[in-house]
């Protein structure tokens, strides 16, 4: 009971300093790192959310973001795309929401069908259909992608105001973040990990195990489509690169540093590639083989703890408390957005 | 209990191996973002009171290099160092740290006729041919490395982004590196961006004429990799070729990457006069042994016109007799021996040995070209470039003197220079001539307003040929 007080005082120390990070950092840290690790935690957070609470590792979440950021630039006055529209981006926005959370329903129809690695296989292939959709219909991605995209003008300058996006995207992250573990505790999401946990035996009880899996989709596609906006209101800009196969690669990357069973692992994940990717390269020995070290980094990460800088944190903070308490059962104190199953 | 403890100890170390990371990567940070807030007064000083901007000092040069050093052009990242650098010792008098190994850098870099010095930044911008990356990479130097000319990208859809972004820097000059799409000047116009080296439809130039006017072509069939860079390369051909009167009966894309041609070769007719073959890669050397497997090795001999790739030593060289006699347009010529591509190759085996037989490499000569004009600019200025609207006039008007000769940038701050319509043979390709003056515009053609080239466009539409057309008879 202290230990989950605990770890909500955390958490809101944790948003507070993210919330006043902007007073102290530069404009391009701000930019550049800060509000890129919270768009791409995000995107990482919908891949978790199947992960942690499905048991699925899906490799379409990027296409899904991709489908976002594509529908908002052919919706609103951009140089590229369809360039017949000239929607309000609010609008233009809340429809590519839509757009995507469809999409993110039909691929669940079919990939909920699946488990395992032809999961992992079913959804890579659609990452690829939707990114080499866009590289071949040019009428939608523009010639060299989608550019000079209006940003809401709330938003200020990206130049000039980088706080603005920045705090518009920690506090979705927030939401974001808050929801998927109130979802956890609805009978929707404990029968989701259930079916995660013991299928026959749901399908036995009564369950649609296709039907929750596919609305379980939906919803994460509701989060990679988040992010997917707030990618182009933040970049201004969208390509079909964007959601190549190298990207893709990264994003999981990205939740396995974190931890690919805790929600938070998502954010923490992305902080760490950002500045790795953005400091690596001044490294002398590192220089232009960046992707090089930060595959050493994934792989130490993966073989030294499994459950990524979460699992660290997690199995330190067991190991605290069993020094505090030598009789005490190493349980963990929340165990909400996290609940790791052995065997899982 | 041994054994756990062993497992904490290897979790403790990764967890400390990250922390000192982050706290690395921190401290660099911070030290960036103090040059940041500098540069940010700086660029509030310009903008602000008069006398703020009297006080200030005189805003230090610091230039930037953005390459690929990752994806499917990482192997020219050397070639593309090289460039650059060799414009720095020729034009700014500067020294090699090591001849073997361009990424060393240079020492000693100068504006030209003072003494003020060229910052080399050797954080290098490295990117892997995709928009965001090059786009993140650009942002980093002007935003955190404190950039201020910035020489890059490589590729077409990089160009398009970081044009797009110097918009939004108008205090940052940026000068291309050898990205090749038409909308990065055409269209864009970012009036800081500037492209000292030609486009790839510009690449095309002289061709359709050469079809039209020489072999007597009337009808066409294109085939091309699907994607932006042939598109662009077709449409050069096409809108030359049409003007003059020739027919596109067809336009064929493979997709890039494809194995087997034979459907593709099954569809070109019989009933027309040749075909513009832009397939790269090694998709070149598999349609050309395909093609000629169906048709005769000596079958493309009159009926093939190629893009940039056909005439790549490499391809020459594995294809040999079976493209013997094939024409196609280049930047570069490889086997001109006048004053100008001597003093070209020379200028780089002096600065690096190994890389003289790169010089016909269009990366290296890109961003020879694009560095050239930025020192040739700063001297102008006499290396003030507190005003960066009158350095950025001031390198519009630089004429820089590459190995195929004078080259000058138009209105949109595109190069105009010549191009090269070379015929392949077993010494490599040889020059059949020079189409001088090769303009953005193909006389017209291509404007801001009319569509990007993609599967279907340009159309084929007769009359107003390029200037160049009519002098390109037998």
């Amino acid at each position: 009971m202290i230990s989950a007080r605990l770890h909500w005082l955390i958490g809101i120390g944790i948003v507070i300093v993210a919330a006043v990070l902007p007073f102290v950092f530069s404009n391009f840290t701000t930019s550049q790192i800060l509000t890129r690790a919270l768009i791409l935690g995000l995107a990482a957070a919908s891949l978790i959310f199947l992960a942690s609470l499905g048991g699925w590792v899906s490799l379409a979440q990027l296409g899904l973001y991709g489908v976002a950021g594509f529908t908002v630039g052919n919706l609103v006055q951009a140089d590229g795309g369809a360039k017949v529209f000239a929607m309000d981006i609010w609008l233009a926005s809340l429809l590519a929401l839509v757009v995507t959370v469809l999409v993110g329903l039909l691929i669940g129809v079919i990939a909920s069908r699946s488990e395992g690695i032809y999961f992992l296989m079913i959804t890579l292939a659609f990452g690829v259909i939707i990114k080499l959709l866009f590289e071949k219909a040019t009428d939608l991605s523009g010639f060299g992608g989608i550019n000079q995209i209006i940003q809401p003008a709330v938003l200020g300058s990206a130049q000039l105001d980088p706080e603005r996006i920045y705090w518009v995207c920690l506090a979705i992250c927030v939401l974001v973040y808050l929801g998927i573990r109130y979802f956890a505790h609805t009978p929707f999401g404990l029968a989701f990990q259930g079916i995660r946990d013991n299928t026959p035996r749901m399908r036995a009880l009564g369950y649609n195990v296709t039907l929750i899996r596919t609305v379980a989709f939906g919803i994460a596609a509701f989060i990679a489509g988040l992010a997917g906006v707030l990618n182009v209101w933040w970049n201004t800009q969208i390509s079909p690169g964007t959601i190549d196969i190298g990207p893709v690669i990264f994003l999981l990357m990205i939740a396995i540093i974190g931890g690919l069973y805790r929600i938070e692992g998502a954010w923490v994940g992305a902080l760490i590639y950002v500045i790795l990717d953005n400091r690596l390269r001044s490294v002398d020995l590192v220089g232009e083989r960046v992707a090089t070290a930060l595959g050493i980094v994934f792989l130490l990460i993966v073989l030294l703890s499994p459950g990524g800088v979460m699992g660290i944190y997690k199995s330190l903070a067991s190991r605290w408390r069993r020094s505090r308490s030598e009789s005490g059962a190493a349980r963990d104190g929340d165990g909400t957005a996290a609940p790791t199953v052995a065997g899982d | 209990m041994n054994i756990r403890n062993k497992r904490w100890g290897w979790l403790s170390a990764t967890l400390l191996i990250i922390i000192i990371g982050i706290v690395a990567a921190a401290c660099g940070g911070s030290d960036s973002s103090s040059a940041d807030t500098a540069a940010a007064d700086t660029a509030a000083a310009d903008t602000a009171a008069v006398e703020t901007a009297a006080a200030a000092p005189e805003k230090k040069i610091v230039m930037g290099f953005l390459s690929n050093c990752e994806g499917p052009f990482g192997p020219f990242w050397d070639a593309t160092l090289a460039g650059y650098y060799t414009a720095l010792v020729q034009f700014a008098g500067a020294t090699p740290v090591d001849p073997a190994d361009p990424k060393a850098g240079v020492t000693g870099a100068m504006v030209p006729g003072t003494e003020i010095p060229i910052e080399i930044n050797t954080d290098y911008g490295c990117s892997d041919d995709k928009a965001d990356k090059a786009l993140s990479e650009a942002k980093r130097l002007v935003e955190q490395e404190g950039v201020n000319i910035l020489i890059g990208p490589l590729s077409g859809d990089e160009g398009i982004a970081v044009a797009n972004y110097a918009k939004t820097q108008p205090d940052v000059t940026f000068l291309n590196g050898i990205s090749g799409a038409q909308d990065t000047t055409l269209k864009v116009q970012a009036p800081n961006f500037f492209r000292f080296f030609t486009d790839g439809a510009q690449w095309t130039a002289g061709l359709g004429a050469y079809a039209y006017n020489v072999l007597g072509w009337r009808t066409a069939v294109t085939i091309g990799d699907d994607y932006s860079f042939p598109y662009t390369q077709t449409a050069g051909f096409v809108s030359e070729f049409c003007s003059l009167g020739g027919k596109v009966t067809d336009r064929i894309w493979p997709a890039l990457g494809e194995t087997d041609y034979s459907s593709y070769i099954a569809k070109l007719p019989n009933d027309v006069d040749g075909f513009f073959l832009d397939v790269g890669g090694t998709g070149t050397v598999q349609f050309v042994n395909q093609y000629t497997e169906v048709n005769g090795n000596d079958s493309l001999q009159g009926k093939v016109m190629g893009g940039a790739f056909i005439s790549n030593p490499a391809i020459i060289k594995e294809l040999g007799s079976k493209v013997e006699g094939v024409v196609a347009g280049s930047a570069l010529p490889s086997d001109a021996t006048d004053a100008n591509w001597t003093t070209y190759v020379d200028a780089i085996t002096a600065a690096f040995p190994d890389q003289a037989g790169n010089a016909a490499n269009i990366f290296l000569a890109g961003y020879y070209n694009n560095t050239q004009a930025a020192i040739l600019g700063l001297g102008a200025v006499g290396g003030n470039i507190d005003d960066a609207a009158a350095f950025q006039s001031a390198i519009a008007g630089v004429e820089i003197s590459t190995g195929v000769g004078p080259v000058t940038v138009d209105g949109n701050r595109n190069a105009v220079g010549a191009n090269y319509v070379v015929q392949v043979s077993d010494k490599g390709a040889t020059t059949l001539f020079t189409v001088p003056d090769v303009d953005q515009s193909f006389g017209g053609a291509f404007s801001a307003d009319t569509p990007n080239p993609d599967r279907d466009n340009p159309k084929c539409v007769a009359g107003n040929p390029p200037p160049w057309a009519a002098s390109i008879t037998k």
